[in-house]
């Protein structure tokens, strides 16, 4: 076999790993700083401080019994979470951690692949995405679970949309799709008269960079865009239905996303591996955590947004910011090439 | 490259396979879910074909439509009539076999008498590495050579949306509509089908005035409108 294409199975393979095991700390450190936010204590039983609770979780979500509803659609049922799941991860294959190590005489990228679209894989793979959360709720046989499904369809079209066209102005500045050279781009420095400043895109992109966030907080269906599971209204959404492990799958695909968006976002805006000093993954998990936290924190702060709202929100304010965002951007860039 | 004919010839033994499945399917659901998986693996076929900025076009596009394709058939179709959606229409199977056969014969007369084969274009692999990538060639060709086909599709596009939002506006000479509608609340907790039976019974009560203009169904005992846990039981043994 290539030599290139097994080490990047390996690496594939370790990414994978690290993803599932920090997903599983993700819902610990998600719940301590929760509790610290709202005064409270958070999980302190199991282990020293808490620490053993996701594994107490899993555990729990395992042994439970798994329960297919009578009028269920049972096929779609079964394949629904493993949908939602399978597809959280792949995003994270085009993410460069880095430059190329040497290991064992062999040379390694810290990527699985550099593809030349993967901006647009990416976007690809997140639309995919909601395919997991429309045909559960479809198949759950549930008019909560179906509200739910149909929820997302239309929050995950619309978002989608301010997603992709949010990336067009770092994509005109960079002339590039591929990640990797999206990431070298910024680890250039800017010197503008005497500022030093790193060439990252959040400070040429600014408005791309707020509206970004905001629709990837609306992508992966968290607070306060969880309208397809908004637990108020429709008990759970377009989970109600599931329990035991098909429930974690889904409950395990939406950190994943959470954790995958904000390295594509640290990648595309944050100058990814970029640092000030010594440049390595460890600047890229230190700027995803940021985002991270921003999750949580908006999720104990701002309250949930009414589904009219939410839509008013994406056609009327995002879209034509993000249009305009695009206009300048491109005004710019062709000033910038002595064209204008 | 013997790995690479056996990934080829899986990729289209799933396609042909999921497209089969998706004229076949009597769900509707699920041929749309068969029809994602042709796509899908479609656009794996263009990726062995270094046509990478196609094959997510083809994702994003396809999947999008297809998405919104299952949103039709969940909120215009009854539910109850899903398993049954394509039966019981003789006329539309026999012309649906009919242009079918039509298309296939065009398809493998093109095909046996390779018309299909056109000249090969301009751009061999070379050219495309020096102009920087498939990206580049395809969008310097969009915007060079097919700025008109490009246009008239955005018209065609444009008017298609502005035709949709006229159709989909509320009739002005009409009562708006909360006035002249019977507002009746079924419980969403009940499973599907679990209401039917209540529906010419909601019809046929007394509906009173009251809050405003709106018309309330008052329920004059709470057992009025829902049905019982004996009355489930019987219906399910029944069936």
């Amino acid at each position: 076999m290539d030599a290139n294409l097994l080490s990047s199975y390996i690496f594939a393979v370790i990414v994978l790993n690290v993803l599932l095991g920090l997903m599983a700390y993700m819902t610990y450190i998600e719940r301590k700083v929760m509790a610290a936010m709202q005064d409270r204590i958070g999980p302190n039983r199991t282990g020293p401080v808490g620490l053993l609770q996701p594994i107490a979780d899993g555990l729990k979500l395992l042994v439970k019994e798994d329960i297919i509803p009578k009028h269920a659609d049972r096929r779609i049922f079964l394949l629904a979470p493993l949908l939602s799941f399978v597809l959280a991860p792949v995003a994270a294959a085009v993410i460069p951690f880095g430059d190329s190590i040497t290991v064992f005489g062999h040379e390694v990228n810290l990527y699985v692949a550099d593809i030349n679209v993967a901006v647009l894989y990416f976007l690809a793979i997140g639309s995919m995405g909601v395919f997991g959360i429309i045909l559960g709720g479809y198949a759950s046989a549930n008019r909560y679970s179906l509200l739910g499904g149909l929820r997302a369809a239309a929050q995950v079209i619309s978002y989608e949309i301010i997603l992709g066209l949010s990336l067009i102005g770092v994509i005109i500045l960079s002339g590039s799709l591929s990640l990797v050279e999206i990431v070298n781009q910024q680890s250039e420095t800017l010197t503008i008269g005497p500022l030093q400043l790193p060439n990252w895109f959040i400070l040429s992109q600014p408005l791309a960079f707020i509206i970004f966030l905001i629709a990837a907080v609306a992508e992966t269906n968290r607070a306060p865009f969880d309208l397809p599971e908004a637990e108020t209204e429709l008990i759970g959404g377009f989970h109600t239905e599931y329990s035991g492990f098909r429930f974690s799958f889904f409950f395990l695909a939406e950190y994943i996303s959470m954790i995958v968006i904000s390295l594509f976002a640290a990648t595309i805006f944050l100058g990814g591996t970029d640092g000030p000093i010594q440049d390595g993954v460890w600047w890229l998990a230190l700027k995803a955590c940021i985002f991270l936290f921003f999750y949580i924190w908006l999720r104990t702060t701002v309250p949930r947004f009414r589904y009219d709202q939410l839509m008013g929100l994406a056609w009327k304010v995002l879209l034509p910011l993000v249009l305009i965002n695009i206009l300048l951007t491109g005004f710019i860039r062709l000033w910038g090439l002595g064209m204008l | 490259m013997a790995a690479e004919v056996l990934i080829f010839n899986l990729l289209s033994a799933v396609a042909i396979v999921s497209a089969v499945a998706m004229i076949t399917m009597r769900n509707p659901v699920h041929s749309a879910i068969a029809l994602v998986l042709t796509f899908v693996n479609v656009a794996a076929i263009f990726i062995m074909l270094r046509a990478e900025f196609l094959a997510a076009v083809q994702i994003i596009v396809y999947t999008g439509a297809v998405l919104v394709l299952i949103l039709f058939v969940l909120m215009l179709v009854n539910p109850d009539d899903l398993p049954e959606f394509h039966s019981g229409k003789p006329m539309q199977n026999v012309f649906g076999f009919g242009v079918g056969l039509i298309l296939l014969a065009e398809i493998s007369v093109a095909i046996l008498t390779r018309t299909v084969v056109a000249e090969p274009g301009p751009w061999n692999e070379e050219g495309v590495a020096a102009a920087g990538g498939n990206i580049q060639v395809i969008g310097q060709l969009l915007y060079s050579g097919y700025v008109l086909p490009i246009q008239a599709t955005a018209l065609v596009l444009l008017a298609a949306t502005i035709g949709a939002l006229f159709l989909g506006r509320p009739d002005e000479d009409q009562e708006p509509s909360p006035k002249r509608r019977t507002v009746a609340t079924i419980s969403l907790a009940h499973t599907r089908g679990a209401d039917d039976d209540l529906i010419p019974a909601l019809r046929a009560a007394n509906i009173k005035r009251e809050a405003g203009d709106r018309d309330l169904i008052m329920a004059r005992d709470a057992d009025e409108f829902t049905t019982s846990a004996e009355e489930e039981e019987k219906k399910g043994q029944s069936e």
